[in-house]
């Protein structure tokens, strides 16, 4: 089969993707409720969740969003949190260079975690419409933009309310399930160490704000001084 | 809080560099093949952001945060369910404040 991008993949992908939908609208919720925790406008929230579809890195933001906008650590942190898309991409290359650069780059605008899952997935079974990513991106985007919006419409309640249901745990007791589903064995145990490490450093000596790119870049480098050494 | 426009502006910077690293892993496959070195430092990369979202945020919080993620990774170890152990993680860590 030849690689194309065409309507009927984009429709099988979004077809696959359907069963993610209540995970990622509760997600979105979460996100809507956040950002009024934080006293972000509604609009702007569900701004940012059409425009940028990231979570990880628009929960990141939150903590950031002040006047004087913070730009530095805004943008940084932005990369930091996403810049696993990267290997995302870069994994996709076998499939998509055989397809025109505006099909290519114009897709990957939908790429996410687990619709790159489910479209790789799906690549080994045969599948080479590039469709597939696209359609599956969009039903995770239109399901991640109307939680936003619920949620920030539904948002009154107040800082206080959020701690009383514990909503305001819920972005670091995500990402510690996401380390969960990441953890691949022991070769990640001593980078995560030195990321732990490297990120209360800096948190206690940096000035707000750096910590998540100090431990990242610590626990990437250290990764890379214990390949090196294998 | 911004106001509307740098609140705009903000959200276009998180969006085109959000749009750099969605395009930019399969630009570089085409123009600059990846070292392995760069290779194994972006393996890495990603749960070094996450170690230092979760473990700086959980210190700051303080005791429940830890409830949470704990609840959290044992759900995990037990069924694999994410959305499962988001909540109950919070749901616990909820009731912890609450005693």
């Amino acid at each position: 089969m030849t690689v194309r991008l065409t309507m009927q993949g984009v429709v099988r992908g979004a077809r696959e993707m359907a069963f993610v939908t209540p995970s990622v609208i509760l997600f979105g919720v979460t996100f809507g409720v956040a950002a009024r925790g934080v006293g972000m406008e509604g609009w702007t929230a569900l701004v940012m969740s059409m425009a940028v579809f990231a979570g990880g890195s628009q929960f990141a933001a939150l903590d950031l969003w002040q006047a004087p906008v913070p730009w530095g650590p805004l943008l940084v942190a932005t990369f930091a949190v996403n810049a696993r898309h990267l290997l995302l991409g870069a994994s996709l290359y076998p499939w998509f260079s055989g397809l025109p650069p505006w099909q290519r780059y114009t897709a990957v605008a939908l790429l996410s975690d687990a619709n790159w899952a489910q479209a790789v997935q799906a690549h080994e079974k045969g599948e080479r419409d590039a469709g597939y990513l696209v359609g599956s991106g969009l039903v995770m985007w239109a399901a991640w933009a109307a939680g936003t919006g619920a949620g920030a419409m539904l948002a009154t309640l107040s800082a206080a309310a959020l701690r009383t249901f514990g909503l305001d745990l819920i972005f670091v007791t995500f990402f510690a399930c996401i380390l969960m589903e990441m953890r691949r064995d022991r070769r990640d145990d001593l980078p995560w160490l030195v990321a732990a490490g490297a990120s209360v450093a800096a948190l206690w000596w940096l000035p707000p704000h750096w910590h998540v790119l100090a431990g990242g870049v610590a626990g990437g480098v250290a990764g890379v001084l214990l390949d090196a050494r294998r | 809080m911004p106001g509307a426009d740098l609140a705009l502006l903000a959200i276009a910077g998180m969006a085109a560099v959000t749009y750099a690293t969605r395009a930019g892993g399969l630009w570089l496959m085409v123009h600059v093949p990846l070292s392995p070195r760069v290779e194994s430092f972006l393996r890495y990369l990603s749960g070094s952001v996450l170690v230092a979202l979760v473990v700086p945020a959980a210190l700051q919080e303080g005791s429940a945060a830890w409830v949470a993620i704990a609840g959290a990774v044992l759900v995990m170890l037990a069924t694999k369910r994410t959305m499962l152990a988001l909540v109950l993680g919070v749901v616990i860590a909820a009731a912890f404040r609450g005693a």
